[in-house]
């Protein structure tokens, strides 16, 4: 699959002019704009603090924002509950609706550990799309199997290595049959030896399957590998845009900065 | 995490509860021996009253009971347990109720309570007769109606041996520290003659003021004749100065109002006194004097002292059939606490989830009440609910809707003191579930309720199991404190026989090894659910630590 095919495609998901702030007043993202295509993968770069890992909370709002529009396939989505005020029954029904279409996997992984593999991964299908247990249970196993994981389904999150961990995350989300996939730095708490496991799955959903996605890491070679697009981040806004390779090559300072930075950590 | 081991001892401590309980009374014997010396009252035809409808007496007749309060726990010779059968209750007043109902043609039902409590179970509806060494005062004439004087006591001081030739009087004592029964006439005698507050020693039941003169925490001790007669000669080493001054007389207290209940019991009672009925009891119960006749009691034909001392002297205790008793109340602690614990979790749940509610409607209210429960004592809680409540009910105009069982309100109140405390944990228990969790649920696009139930709960019950264990074990002592509403549970049970049978230190040793056997078995209960808990998985605390410190943007 080219990525000249996917620009084709519809528009999965798509942010125009995002602005949040926090209570403080201090602005997190300042005037978002992007785009991402039915299977393309997106990754955010950007220094800490530059509001990658909120914009992609405020895409299942996880998080709220006061400016700005989301459309998740052409359809605009609530912006939230204004501060201070509990959401209506109403409101509650369609956040919760959106957050079935959006699959996110968390940096800290968020299993639930009173649950096994399997009864993490089947938690959605079975309560939120209230598939009978058996059937939420089959659609589970085949989660866990894209995963690589079907032969520790009834292990507990605890008795799981941190990649492991993640994989299963992976599939609880998969699980749902997602239109978009949210990931929020999905390594960054892995030892460096787990770390290939999770891209390995992480790789095979987007060349495999397809997978619309939307990644915030720091790990350079994933983005150069996997990625259909780069958008780097600076102090809420998208400081360049582009193909892995233009976004590596570019000039602009704070995508050097960044690059000897993480050259440094390594 | 270590592992716990699974306690493999539950069972043993209940199965020996189960042994105590089911050790059959073989005090029935002793009971038939001693019972039998009481001559049992020739039948006598009722008296006839007029009882309008929706009166006292009206109600009473109809149901063919009388029920009236007396205090167990005060003691001899007016209302306690049988030393042959802790169940049964005899006393010279047990005696004359029971006599007194024959005449009115309906049956006695004693009602246990606290003694200075007795008024206020009245009012409250809860009996409709009191009957227990109250002594007329004009501040009781303002709240009860009074029946005739039924008897005429004196006060008597009582001092130890040794002192003897030093107290021959009260005058002699003054300056000194003097032990007395709790809200007595006593204490107004004393503080007539000039005695401070602080130098009366006020006591919750008969026995303990002779204790303490024992013991030398005070030099005398002063109480109505019955009381010295009885109690200062089984506490051994003390001198009832002969002669008594101050007299006074008892009667029975109807509600305000109850005018045709109160001239039925007046009739019935003078009835007693002028056949020699009275007379008689009160030779058998070794408490008649000659002021009796000024009252109008008839003395009648001598008739054989019941000497409870020399019935314990006979027969021993019957450890069996105190035993029995014990674990019988024991399972009265058990029940307090296997009902009262669950609602209270429950009730704790409710209350910590209104308070995390982003509506004011629900979490003031939910703030208020763990505020005002836990912050007051819940001894005043229970007093409340049990005395005062029935009584706002009459205000309110809900008759007797609000005058629940002891039982009911040691439940009640227990179960609603305790939701205060499991509340607060509760809401550690939700707050110690890292905040990511539920961030995941809702990602999933699991509702708020679901979040609660499939996520939340699930693994903060797994966090507070400990501290829920913990309260399990201090509520199945805090169930003592019920004993003030008269419900018959271990410590009341343990106290009632212990004060008439002059053994109180033993039978305190002894309920508390029943309420240690409790306690054990509840902490391994808790233990055994643990395990199987961290068996299926466990929260990591570490998860927590690590979802606290996300990159803040």
């Amino acid at each position: 699959m080219s990525g000249s095919e996917r620009s084709d495609a519809e528009a999965v998901l798509r942010v125009e002019g995002l602005r949040k702030r926090w209570p403080d007043g201090r602005v997190v993202l300042d005037g978002i704009d992007l785009e991402v295509r039915r299977a393309d993968v997106v990754v955010l770069l950007g220094p800490n603090g530059c509001g990658k890992s909120t914009l992609l909370r405020c895409l299942n709002l996880l998080e709220g924002y006061q400016e700005g529009r989301v459309l998740l396939c052409g359809a605009e989505v609530s912006r939230g509950s204004a501060q201070g005020h509990a959401p209506t029954r109403d409101e509650q029904r369609a956040v919760a609706r959106l957050r079935q279409r959006i699959g996110m996997v968390f940096q800290q992984f968020n299993l639930f550990p009173h649950l096994d593999a399997l009864g993490n991964v089947a938690m959605g299908p079975r309560h939120v799309l209230g598939l009978p247990r058996p059937e939420a249970e089959r659609v589970a196993r085949d989660a866990l199997r894209r995963v690589g994981l079907e032969d520790r389904a009834h292990d507990v999150p605890g008795a799981l290595s941190g990649g492991q961990q993640q994989r299963v995350a992976i599939a609880r989300a998969l699980a749902m049959g997602p239109e978009l996939m949210l990931f929020d730095e999905p390594t960054s708490a892995l030892d460096p030896v787990l770390v290939r496991e999770v891209f390995r799955v992480m790789r095979s959903l987007a060349f495999d399957d397809g997978m619309t996605m939307l990644v915030v890491t720091h790990d350079l070679d994933f983005a150069r590998e996997v990625a259909d697009r780069v958008l780097f981040l600076d102090a809420g806004r998208v400081a360049v845009a582009g193909t892995p390779a233009e976004v590596f090559a570019s000039d602009d300072p704070r995508v050097r900065a960044f690059l000897r930075d993480d050259a440094e950590r390594r | 995490m270590a592992r716990l081991r699974t306690p493999p001892a539950l069972a043993l401590p209940l199965a020996l509860l189960l042994a105590i309980a089911s050790c059959a009374r073989h005090g029935g014997a002793v009971a038939a021996g001693v019972s039998g010396g009481m001559p049992a009252w020739e039948p006598v035809e009722p008296l006839a009253f007029d009882a309008p409808p929706g009166t006292a007496l009206r109600r009473v007749l109809d149901a063919g009971v009388l029920r009236w309060g007396c205090d167990p726990a005060g003691g001899a010779p007016f209302a306690l347990p049988a030393p042959w059968d802790p169940r049964e209750l005899v006393g010279f007043e047990i005696e004359l109720v029971a006599r007194l109902c024959d005449h009115l043609g309906v049956r006695s039902e004693p009602v246990a309570g606290d003694w200075l409590a007795l008024i206020d179970n009245l009012r409250a509806g809860r009996t409709d007769l009191v009957l227990n060494g109250l002594e007329v005062t004009p501040e009781r004439a303002e709240v009860v109606d009074f029946t005739v004087p039924y008897y005429r006591y004196g006060q008597q001081l009582t001092v130890r041996d040794a002192d003897r030739g030093r107290f021959a009087s009260l005058a002699d004592l003054r300056g000194h520290r003097i032990s007395v029964l709790n809200g007595s006439a006593s204490v107004d005698v004393l503080t007539g003659a000039g005695w401070a507050e602080e130098d009366i020693a006020q006591y919750e039941d008969s026995l303990t003021p002779y204790a303490e003169l024992k013991n030398g925490r005070v030099d005398g001790s002063l109480a109505e004749s019955i009381i010295a007669g009885y109690y200062a000669p089984g506490v051994g080493g003390l001198h009832n100065v002969p002669g008594t001054f101050s007299p006074g007389v008892y009667a029975g207290a109807v509600r305000k109002g109850d005018a045709a209940l109160r001239d039925a019991i007046d009739a019935a009672l003078r009835r007693m006194m002028e056949r020699g009925e009275l007379g008689r009891i009160y030779q058998r119960w070794g408490v008649w004097t000659d002021a009796q006749r000024e009252l109008g009691t008839v003395r009648g034909p001598d008739v054989a002292r019941i000497d409870l001392a020399a019935v314990d002297a006979a027969t021993g205790l019957d450890w069996g059939a105190v035993l029995a008793e014990l674990a019988r109340a024991t399972a009265v602690t058990v029940l307090l606490t296997a009902i009262s614990m669950p609602l209270a979790v429950l009730l704790g749940l409710v209350l910590a989830l209104m308070d995390r509610s982003r509506r004011r409607v629900l979490s003031w209210p939910a703030r208020a009440y763990v505020q005002v429960v836990r912050g007051t004592p819940i001894l005043v809680q229970i007093f409340l609910v049990y005395y005062s409540l029935p009584m706002l009910g009459q205000v309110l105009g809900l008759g007797d809707a609000l005058v629940w069982p002891a039982l009911v309100v040691g439940i009640v109140c227990l179960a609603g003191n305790y939701a205060a405390y499991e509340a607060e944990i509760h809401r550690a228990g939700l707050e110690a579930v890292p905040k990511g969790q539920r961030e995941a649920a809702w990602s999933l696009g699991l509702s708020q309720r679901q979040t609660l139930w499939l996520v939340e709960l699930p693994q903060s019950f797994r966090i507070i199991l400990p501290p829920l264990v913990n309260d399990l074990v201090a509520m199945i002592k805090d169930t003592s404190l019920v004993y003030v509403i008269g419900v018959r549970e271990l410590t009341s049970v343990a106290l009632g026989i212990g004060k008439s049978r002059l053994i109180v230190p033993e039978m305190l040793v002894v309920a508390a090894g029943f309420y240690l056997v409790v306690s054990l078995a509840a902490d391994a209960f808790g233990r055994r659910i643990a395990a199987r808990l961290r068996r299926a998985g466990l929260p990591r605390p570490a998860l927590a630590a690590h979802a606290t410190h996300r990159s803040a943007p």
